[in-house]
């Protein structure tokens, strides 16, 4: 997006920038890889290294930084000026972030610009709205890794309990939208086991037990989800509890569908059954219940090897070393 | 499973878009002016790799190379030549020397008449910059008598955060696994661990360990494919591999293993597409796990194949733009292969050190060449 301003003209040619040195960038014999820079920002940058030199932090100082930002948001020099030139002149800090709703939409991939942000909200101190930006933001990526990275940074470093109260609402509803969403997953073990003990959540059995109703309600949705038996591994080896515990809920989906197909007529909540158009047997139970026959040793070591020559031979033959 | 018949491995293509790259880079790519130093290494590090190095460059140009990474090293103030610089000490610029020694990206800050100071807080050394400095001048063959050791174990210490953590700049940037994994390769290749407090950075390493085995690129992050080597090959590094559980190490390998798609490449993080950058990430991964025999390496190399560019390079996925970031990294992967899985002779590359990142042969000179030169049983600097 193009906002002209002073119809594009280059700095050396506008007068109220006649008072700055430019300074040309050091190329000597040969470089590796010279970019051929275009003439705007090789004449924006040529007044970034006078800025620098000088030492000058003013609002035109802004408007620089934000040109050769545009034009290179990987230009962590401009980043870090421009922070400076911020702070010196006392700027309303909610301007630049709205400046930065747009740039990080612009440029989701790029660490300065969440970095920026951080230091942004730093001092603001007021982390609320981010929460609401950055669920917006995961909207047109909903596995990006700086906007997760960035919204468990939010909760971490305020760690306040209003911020955390819609956390869990929030990730369930990103698995609504994409439940093999591993980010969220991963998000959802960041809330439950790694970031502390919040108001209300002082009894660990029962997280423990909500986190394992929920994976077992999700992986009957879609057996086939690695990041549902990825989180159900996690939760088991954070509360120490022995996989073999699983095995009742586990065996159904690592069977091929029961061919006169009777579901049973009572639900149990406990362990739910894969659903009928489910895709049987599910790969990750098969090497579940492996895992469950090999801890178990002895007898049981048969057992697994069978399960694992299965997977091998017909089910995952990719992994079949 | 009958073994497949592999298309060809076009290394002179893939060559000669590295050696494009090297010579000049349209404006449109000027968001890796900040990052050059890297790609350069995607780019020797390719020539290196594929034998091609000498074919595809001169002497006198090998030789320009050299010179150009060594003026992007910073240099501690030297007395006599120094004595203008302190008096134009202002608030606003102080000297940068006592941040130590290190390697800049490019020259995208540095102005021809001051390229001779030592640098200001806004044109600082770069901890990843540095660690492929070193890579690329061992490729190039260099013998690091320019090297100012003692300054870059202090330009170490000043990037290290009470964490354990590294960031990438002696004033902050980025602070991660990626930048971690650089102090521990740079202390390995100088054979000299004083520039780091290794326990808390080992502490650090740790702290990044997910649920699901892999390492997130922070303390918070999701498991992701390249920070999991960052980690692995820092432990390894540091010789501290052997603190990994084994049941740690069998979940770490699980999500590896799993991270092998269908179509052969590998993922990044659970349930996304594969990338070819991943191949060599997992890949070499559990191969510092010592377990590389768990790649299904018919599959990897087919899909690596499907990634080639028609005009030559490697592209992460079949169908897009190859760069040389993707294009290495395959070619690396495939170096780490059993030899010659094809039966293709294209596909014969000479094997890689996983730890550095290197072949061989790049590896043992930088370990002959970057350690200061033992005197007596003493350190000389």
């Amino acid at each position: 997006m193009d906002v002209p301003t002073e119809e594009h003209l280059l700095y050396s040619q506008r007068p109220e920038w006649a008072d700055v040195l430019p300074l040309e960038q050091y190329e000597n014999i040969t470089p590796l890889a010279p970019i051929f820079y275009t003439d705007e920002y090789k004449d924006a940058t040529n007044y970034f290294r006078g800025i620098v030199k000088s030492g000058e932090m003013t609002p035109r100082v802004l408007e620089l930084t934000e040109d050769i930002i545009r034009q290179n948001p990987g230009h962590y020099s401009a980043w870090q000026y421009r922070y400076k030139t911020l702070m010196a002149l006392k700027c309303p800090l909610d301007d630049e972030l709205k400046l930065m709703d747009e740039l990080a939409v612009k440029h989701l991939k790029t660490y300065q610009v969440w970095h920026h942000r951080r230091l942004l909200v730093q001092q603001t101190r007021n982390p609320g709205p981010e929460l609401e930006f950055i669920a917006n933001s995961l909207q047109n990526d909903m596995k990006n890794y700086h906007t997760w990275s960035y919204r468990q940074w939010i909760l971490a470093y305020f760690n306040d309990d209003e911020l955390w109260s819609h956390e869990l609402d929030f990730v369930e509803s990103m698995l609504e939208a994409d439940v093999r969403n591993n980010s969220a997953w991963h998000h959802r073990f960041f809330i439950a086991f790694q970031s502390g003990v919040r108001n209300g959540d002082q009894d660990r059995d029962a997280i423990v037990r909500r986190e394992l109703a929920f994976v077992k309600e999700r992986i009957a949705v879609a057996p086939n989800n690695a990041s549902a038996w990825n989180y159900l591994r996690g939760i088991l080896d954070h509360a120490k509890t022995p996989y073999s515990e699983l095995q009742a809920f586990v065996k159904p989906y690592s069977l091929p569908q029961p061919p006169f197909g009777t579901p049973p007529e009572v639900v149990d909540l406990e362990d739910p059954l894969p659903s009928k158009e489910a895709q049987l047997p599910c790969v990750a139970a098969i090497e579940f219940m492996a895992d469950i026959y090999e801890a178990a040793g002895s007898n049981d070591l048969m057992k697994a090897t069978e399960l694992w020559r299965s997977l091998a031979n017909e089910h995952d033959t990719i992994r079949r070393r | 499973m009958s073994p497949t018949i592999l298309p060809p491995l076009k290394k002179g293509g893939h060559a000669t878009h590295c050696k494009r790259c090297l010579s000049g880079l349209p404006s449109s790519q000027v968001d890796l002016d900040p990052t050059k130093m890297a790609l350069s290494f995607y780019c020797l590090g390719f020539l290196d790799l594929s034998g091609e190095l000498e074919a595809k460059s001169k002497d006198w140009e090998r030789e320009h190379w050299r010179d150009w990474i060594w003026t992007q090293q910073t240099r501690e103030p030297i007395m006599a030549s120094n004595m203008h610089a302190v008096i134009r000490q202002t608030e606003h610029i102080p000297l940068g020397g006592h941040y130590g020694t290190g390697f800049r990206p490019s020259s995208y800050m540095t102005a021809t008449e001051y390229a001779t100071e030592e640098y200001s807080d806004h044109n600082t050394p770069h901890i990843i910059m540095t660690y492929t400095a070193l890579l690329s001048l061992s490729i190039l063959r260099d013998d690091f008598s320019r090297l100012d050791r003692k300054g870059l174990l202090k330009f170490l210490r000043s990037c290290q955060n009470s964490d354990g953590s590294f960031s990438s700049e002696p004033l902050g940037g980025d602070s991660d696994l990626r930048t971690t994994f650089s102090a521990f390769s740079i202390s390995s290749m100088l054979d000299d661990w004083s520039g780091m407090d290794v326990s808390s950075a080992l502490r650090f390493i740790s702290s990044c360990r997910t649920y699901e085995g892999g390492y997130g690129q922070s303390p918070s992050g999701e498991a992701l494919g390249g920070t999991t080597y960052c980690a692995l090959a820092s432990l390894q590094l540091s010789k501290q591999l052997e603190s990994l559980s084994t049941q740690d190490r069998q979940k770490t390998v699980r999500w590896l293993v799993q991270n092998q798609a269908s179509n052969g490449g590998f993922r990044g993080r659970t349930n996304k597409d594969a990338d070819a950058c991943y191949c060599f990430w997992c890949g070499a991964s559990l191969h510092v796990l010592d377990a590389g025999d768990l790649v299904d390496e018919a599959a990897m190399s087919s899909f690596i194949a499907s990634c080639q560019f028609k005009y030559g390079g490697i592209a992460k996925t079949p169908g897009e733009h190859p760069d040389p970031y993707h294009t290495y990294l395959s070619l690396a992967a495939v170096a780490l292969l059993p030899p010659n899985p094809s039966g293709e002779a294209s596909w014969e590359i000479c094997p890689l050190d996983p730890l550095l990142n290197a072949t061989h042969q790049t590896s043992s000179w930088a370990r002959a060449h970057i350690p200061a030169p033992k005197v007596d049983g003493d350190h000389a600097l």
